[in-house]
């Protein structure tokens, strides 16, 4: 039992979710507390999510981009690509921002606990250190923060050597000959067109009949077409037998319907579960969903009130961008602050090669919310800036209402995609016109003049 | 080239071993066969056309002089790998079990064979003490999410320079009927080992983690390794855990969770209890080979 005075604030994980919590709170003047059972602050985000997938593709498309410029290359990568100079940037760039954010932290006064936290009560948290130490902590407001970690299925041996997960396929010190992905979601799709682009012959196995369901087919189209001239490949509508190391070269995977595929490793990207299994989350009062999950309000409030949950461990959309969030707001809540409006449009960023990002609706949920839409198309080869550019694909689509005046939704697949979607974000939220787009100035050249020549498809087919 | 001996005292003895060991660092001329136990399954499988693959790569994943053998030719020019050869297990998968054959085969007969002569014991516990390196070495890697295959060849390595020392020393004797005790070779072998190590890894060519674990798995310096393998430090554990295994006298189990090399990897207890509970499967792997 401890008896020394409780924080105001407790977080838990020190991820983007945690890590927000914990500064809103000290910037609000409160006594923080911040537990994290890595050495290092930052969470999956920094050392197994985001930032290292962003740093070796970045990589991957420099190097690609260099040896364009060489002459040496036409498409593929040449064989000599030396995987340990990507995983040297990769490590400095990780190092640098956990550097930062640790700085951070440590500037806005908040107090740091090095150990696994464990629920002792509603109010009470304990943290075991590295040494089986423990020492409790009492907090009035608490913040579960945790993340998530690659989900293991129970039929694939996932031995982080041949078969490895979203957290191990980081640690490769060459490039495989080939690579068989499991999974059809974001994750899956990053590293697939990473991979291939580095001329890795990558083949996608899903039970979806095409990669990420949730977007707009005709984005997901051209990425399948870029995928495929990468020497990628999708395999879609399949259910996996088993998945096998064969003990000398190969892994081969036996679909149910008795195809055999054999590749020198396996990604298994078959979704993520949250961290809850050392938190004994009972011992505050919650119970996890059948999924798994801490369930919350749009608060991020948990069924005990002065308990907040926020980022994956919450479930979808599981984005880094959106835990930060999430922390802001709940911090806010707990202490009475005013967190502004909630945010209505969430965009969507991934990072494949070529990018896609998407928000608002697309034309099937704009049919059924208004009756009927109307659809402006920017193909980048047709944008002086494309051409420049030299893209042979890239699409922005915007999606109108019936009568084609109001914006409701923007999809963009093509390098830039994730920057460009901001315009249109900013377009929802301020219920524009789709004219706007025509009357005003766009730098020229740039891809942004792809809205304004959207908007012109648009308007041409509005009834006279 | 031999040492003359003309009964000069223990001292004397030690002192012109030594100056031999220098100088043959020195000038780089180290060399290491293979065991005659490797060396003859070696030559069994790889001349067997119906031979089980898997049976060659675990092989080859067993020994240390066969190992970064098979590693140094893979990056010769002769061979013209795509990118370099970083791992056994590439190494593996590019060559495929034709060429691996014949190249295990090349390598063992132009290795010559290891004399354990008088220290039978003492090579074995030099040979088991390595692949049980390399074995926990795996395991530690799987935990941490680190790349498996580079902790494998780093514990496997690490102590590489401790045949080669007593290679050279056996080498050096005019008198075969009167070899030093390992009371007092053991000292010299100890003292020696990192740099000789690093010499034959740096003549070999080996993977640039390779070297760097090899040179800086010991407790004291492993936080000097930059390698974001983390070979280094990985191996200090899995050399602890692998002498705790094969060393009745070595650390207990209490004394090992306390070392700062555990915390430095930021292991749990829980992590420790998973480790410890390899250490039979990890030994009876270790023991299987050179039977
Ligand atoms: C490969 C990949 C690519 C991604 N790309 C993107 C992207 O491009 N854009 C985007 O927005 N999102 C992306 N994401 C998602 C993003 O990384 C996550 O949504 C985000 O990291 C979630 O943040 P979090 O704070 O909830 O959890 P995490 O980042 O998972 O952090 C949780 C922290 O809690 C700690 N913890 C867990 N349990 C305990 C305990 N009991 N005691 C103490 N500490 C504990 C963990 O050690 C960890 O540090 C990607 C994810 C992956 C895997």
């Amino acid at each position: 039992m401890n008896t020394s005075s409780p924080y105001d604030l407790i977080v838990i994980g020190s991820g983007p979710a945690g890590q927000k919590s914990a500064i809103q709170g000290a910037k609000s003047g409160k006594r923080v507390a911040l537990i994290e059972q890595n050495r290092e602050v930052g969470g999956a985000c920094v050392y197994q999510g985001t930032i290292p997938s962003k740093t070796l593709r970045e990589s991957a498309l420099q190097m690609v981009q260099f040896l364009q410029a060489t002459d040496v290359f036409e498409f593929r990568m040449r064989d000599d690509v030396k995987i340990s100079t990507l995983m040297t940037r990769l490590d400095k760039v990780v190092r640098a921002h956990g550097a930062f954010m640790t700085e951070q932290v440590a500037r806005n006064g908040i107090e740091r606990y090095h150990g696994r936290a464990q629920f002792v009560s509603d109010r009470e948290v304990q943290v075991k250190g590295l040494d089986g130490v423990t020492r409790s902590i009492r907090g009035n407001h608490i913040v579960i923060a945790t993340g998530s970690r690659p989900r293991v299925p129970a039929h694939i041996p996932i031995d982080h050597e041949h078969i490895l997960d979203s957290d191990s396929i980081l640690s490769l010190i060459y490039l495989p000959k080939s690579l068989t992905v499991l999974g059809g979601g974001v994750i899956a799709c990053e590293y697939a067109s990473i991979f291939a682009l580095l001329g890795v012959q990558v083949t996608m196995i899903d039970t979806a009949d095409r990669p990420l369901k949730f977007l707009d087919q005709e984005l997901t189209d051209q990425f399948c077409g870029a995928f495929e001239k990468t020497g990628g490949h999708y395999h879609g509508q399949q259910q996996i037998q088993s998945a096998q190391w064969d003990g000398f070269s190969k892994v081969t995977t036996h679909l149910e319907n008795g195809e055999i595929f054999e590749s020198e490793k396996m990604l298994v990207a078959l979704g993520r579960v949250a961290n809850i299994e050392h938190l004994a989350i009972q011992a505050a009062g919650l119970e996890p969903t059948p999924r798994g999950l801490i369930s919350v309000n749009e608060q991020c409030q948990t069924t005990v009130p002065h308990i907040y949950a926020v980022g994956d461990v919450i479930g979808p959309p599981s984005l880094a961008s959106c835990s930060m969030e999430q922390g802001r707001r709940a911090v806010c809540h707990a202490l009475g602050l005013d967190s502004g409006d909630a945010p209505e449009h969430i965009p969507m960023g991934i990072y494949t090669i070529p990018e896609m990002s998407s928000v608002g609706l697309n034309e099937q949920e704009a049919i059924d919310k208004c009756g009927g839409a109307l659809v402006g198309r920017a193909r980048f080869h047709e944008i002086a800036r494309g051409q420049i550019s030299g893209m042979t694909n890239g699409l922005l689509k915007l999606v109108a209402d019936a009568e084609g005046e109001k914006l409701l939704g923007v999809h963009i697949v093509g390098e830039g995609a994730t920057e460009l979607i901001h315009i249109g974000q900013m377009g929802l939220l301020h219920h524009i016109d789709i004219d706007r787009f025509i009357e005003n100035i766009f730098n020229f050249p740039t891809l942004a003049e792809a809205y304004r020549v959207a908007a012109l498809d648009i308007a041409k087919q509005r009834k006279k | 080239m031999t040492i003359a001996s003309t009964a000069p005292t223990e001292q004397e003895e030690n002192a012109v071993l030594r100056a031999h060991i220098t100088t043959q660092l020195e000038q780089g001329t180290l060399d290491l066969p293979l065991l005659p136990v490797v060396a003859n399954q070696v030559l069994q499988v790889s001349g067997d056309p119906n031979a089980d693959a898997t049976k060659l790569a675990a092989l080859i994943q067993q020994d240390q002089a066969l190992a970064g053998q098979i590693l140094r030719i893979a990056n010769s020019p002769a061979y013209l790998p795509r990118s370099p050869i970083v791992s056994l297990q590439q190494a593996i998968a590019w060559l495929g079990m034709n060429m691996l054959a014949g190249l295990a085969f090349s390598v063992s007969v132009q290795s010559g064979i290891f004399s354990t002569k008088g220290y039978e014991k003492e090579v074995r516990h030099l040979w088991s003490h390595a692949l049980a390196t390399g074995l926990f070495g795996k395991e530690i890697a799987r935990r941490m999410r680190h790349n498996v295959e580079n902790a494998f060849l780093c514990g496997l390595l690490h102590t590489i320079g401790k045949p080669v020392i007593l290679h050279l020393v056996l080498t050096s004797q005019t008198n075969q009927e009167n070899l030093p005790t390992w009371t007092d070779l053991e000292p010299v072998i100890q003292e020696y080992h990192i740099p000789a190590g690093s010499k034959l890894a740096e003549v070999w060519k080996l993977p640039d983690p390779v070297q760097e674990a090899i040179r800086l798995y010991p407790d004291q310096v492993y936080l000097q390794a930059t390698s974001p393998t983390k070979g280094a430090i990985i191996t200090c554990l899995a050399d602890h855990l692998a002498s705790h295994v094969f060393d009745s006298s070595y650390l207990d189990e209490e004394t090992l969770r306390a070392l700062p090399v555990i915390q430095d990897l930021n292991f749990y207890p829980d992590d420790m209890d998973a480790l410890f509970e390899l250490r039979e499967g990890i030994q009876q792997s270790v023991e299987a080979f050179l039977v």
